[in-house]
């Protein structure tokens, strides 16, 4: 496995040795566009002084948490559309990897990373996380680094679970369902960056369990400065996570099944896709 | 109207290419309109409960989202111009007998109808329930929606010239172009609550004169001379970039895409 992540981090390498000017291009696209994201809310929670009983710096460590996130799915899952698995799917592109002398979890799991080009994210984000917690005043204990690590490590399965569980109905509806990962990926990320604090019940619960947008940045900010809402554990997205992988894994390979009784044939012997 | 007869039908062919699947393949469509509504409005009911002055009051926020919700296709104009290019379907559009800029700009018109029948005019017989007026504060508010997309226009085509020239890297512009877009467009949050003095910077840059300025007449918060007056300039400024921009750039045009 580490031998296939060095490998695609220099593949990812000569990419942007090749053409300096594209490369500088796309990393400055990535940080525009998500810093983009991210600053309406802020200017929001400054102009006055916080959001629903989070202060500014508070909303700004939850848009910095969203902009890591961000930054560790570019750089884990972005090559060859890994985390936005219904392209894929849909492009019937799912073949090419049958024929690799290398399992396709261990594909799914390595043919993503991209060090280089994908991380100018999680840099930013880092870096207005720091701010956040610099201006935040407080002392953190030292294993609070090991719980913001896990946070994150377990949002970030409940976007590539979702992605996948939404990614099923590919294998049925190829065409149709092309765009799905991206539908749920978007979708998820533009609420994630709402601070739910201060907002009614039953706009806040569906958001924690049904749409799970608010287990994305908003719970685990509150859960790693210890106000981890409605009383509930700060590793209850732990339990979405493996609920939502349940589904994702069960669903997958079925469709998965179907796929390879049926095939997805969408190119024309000239290139394009039908 | 024989000349106009083209265009109604290319706007036709659109409006069918949304629907030909069933109503049903607008439901995507209709929930992220639904899931980018909800949290904003529940936002802006947080913050007029807080002690800050806003500026605005809760019924302007709330009417001012609404209706970006229901006008959104016009307020921030997107053709299918960068795609087919990606595509490789652009350079199609030269065999047929009309403007480039014609067609593209029918082609879109018939896109926006399905969304505006099935989403729009039952938001629109409803937003009485939310304690939304769907009735403009000021009549100017009209001519402003028609500046606003005929600039929406121009600058969709000035960013097809920027996807032209990006050739396979079409997603950067794209990527670029959506969150730019959406923070200096004033559609998501208007730039008359934002802090360090960025209103007046944010109104005067030209994706200012998009949607946010349309919505601030919508619901009252700006003065009409000045909104109408600024996206005026823009159009007269960006049109000619536009049209010599696309000329220059179609000998650039890619016909093999995917």
């Amino acid at each position: 496995m580490l031998s296939l992540y060095a490998l695609y981090a220099k593949m990812d390498l000569a990419w942007l040795l090749r053409d300096r000017t594209f490369a500088v291009l796309a990393i400055l696209a990535d940080v525009i566009s998500n810093l983009s994201s991210v600053t309406g809310i802020f200017l929001l929670a400054w102009r006055f002084d916080g959001l629903g009983g989070m202060n500014r710096f508070e909303v700004l460590f939850m848009l910095a948490y969203t902009t890591v996130v961000t930054g560790i799915f570019q750089t884990f899952c972005s090559g060859g559309n890994t985390g936005h698995i219904s392209r894929r799917i849909g492009r019937g592109q799912l073949e090419h990897m049958f024929i690799q002398p290398v399992s396709l979890p261990m594909q799914l799991a390595t043919e993503g990373f991209i060090p280089f080009s994908g991380s100018s994210n999680l840099i930013s984000g880092a870096v207005m996380m720091g701010i956040a917690l610099h201006n935040l005043d407080i002392t953190l204990p030292w294993w609070w680094i090991l719980s913001l690590a896990g946070n994150l490590l377990i949002t970030m399965a409940i976007i590539l679970g979702s992605s996948y569980f939404a990614a099923c109905f590919t294998f049925y509806a190829p065409v149709q369902a092309e765009e799905i990962s991206s539908f749920v990926i978007d979708t998820f990320g533009h609420i994630s960056t709402f601070p739910l604090s201060g907002m009614p019940r039953y706009l806040q619960l569906p958001l924690i369990t049904f749409i799970p947008t608010g287990l994305l940045a908003w719970f685990p900010t509150l859960a790693l400065f210890g106000k981890a809402p409605f009383g509930l554990s700060a590793w209850y997205p732990l339990l979405i996570a493996i609920v939502i992988w349940l589904f994702a894994v069960y669903f997958f390979r079925k469709g998965l099944n179907h796929y390879v009784k049926k095939g997805i044939n969408r190119y024309h012997p000239m290139g394009h896709r039908r | 109207m024989p000349a106009m007869h083209k265009y109604t039908a290319t706007a036709l062919t659109a409006l069918r290419g949304q629907t030909n699947g069933g109503l049903v393949y607008l439901l995507p469509a209709i929930i992220v309109r639904l899931m980018y509504l909800l949290p904003l409005m529940f936002l802006w009911r947080v913050i007029a409960d807080g002690e800050t002055d806003v500026g605005m009051t809760l019924t302007q926020l709330l009417t001012y989202t609404y209706v970006n919700a229901l006008l959104s296709e016009m307020l921030v104009v997107r053709t299918m111009a960068s795609a087919w290019n990606y595509e490789g379907q652009l350079i199609n559009l030269y065999a047929r007998p009309f403007p480039i800029f014609g067609q593209l700009i029918a082609q879109t018109v018939g896109e926006w109808m399905p969304m505006l029948l099935v989403f729009s005019l039952p938001m629109l017989a409803i937003a009485p329930l939310f304690g939304i007026s769907v009735i403009p504060v000021t009549g100017w508010f009209f001519p402003s929606l028609l500046l606003c997309i005929s600039l929406g226009f121009a600058l969709d085509f000035i960013f097809a010239c920027i996807t032209i020239r990006l050739r396979g890297m079409a997603w950067l512009g794209h990527s670029i172009r959506m969150a730019v877009v959406s923070l200096f467009s004033g559609t998501v949050i208007p730039f008359r609550i934002l802090p360090f003095g960025l209103t007046r910077i944010f109104e005067v840059q030209p994706f200012g004169s998009l949607g946010g300025a349309s919505l601030s007449l919508f619901v009252g918060a700006s003065d009409p001379m000045r909104i109408i007056i600024v996206q005026a300039v823009w159009n007269i400024i960006l049109w000619p970039v536009a049209i010599i921009w696309f000329a220059q750039s179609k000998e650039r045009l890619v016909s093999y895409g995917g």
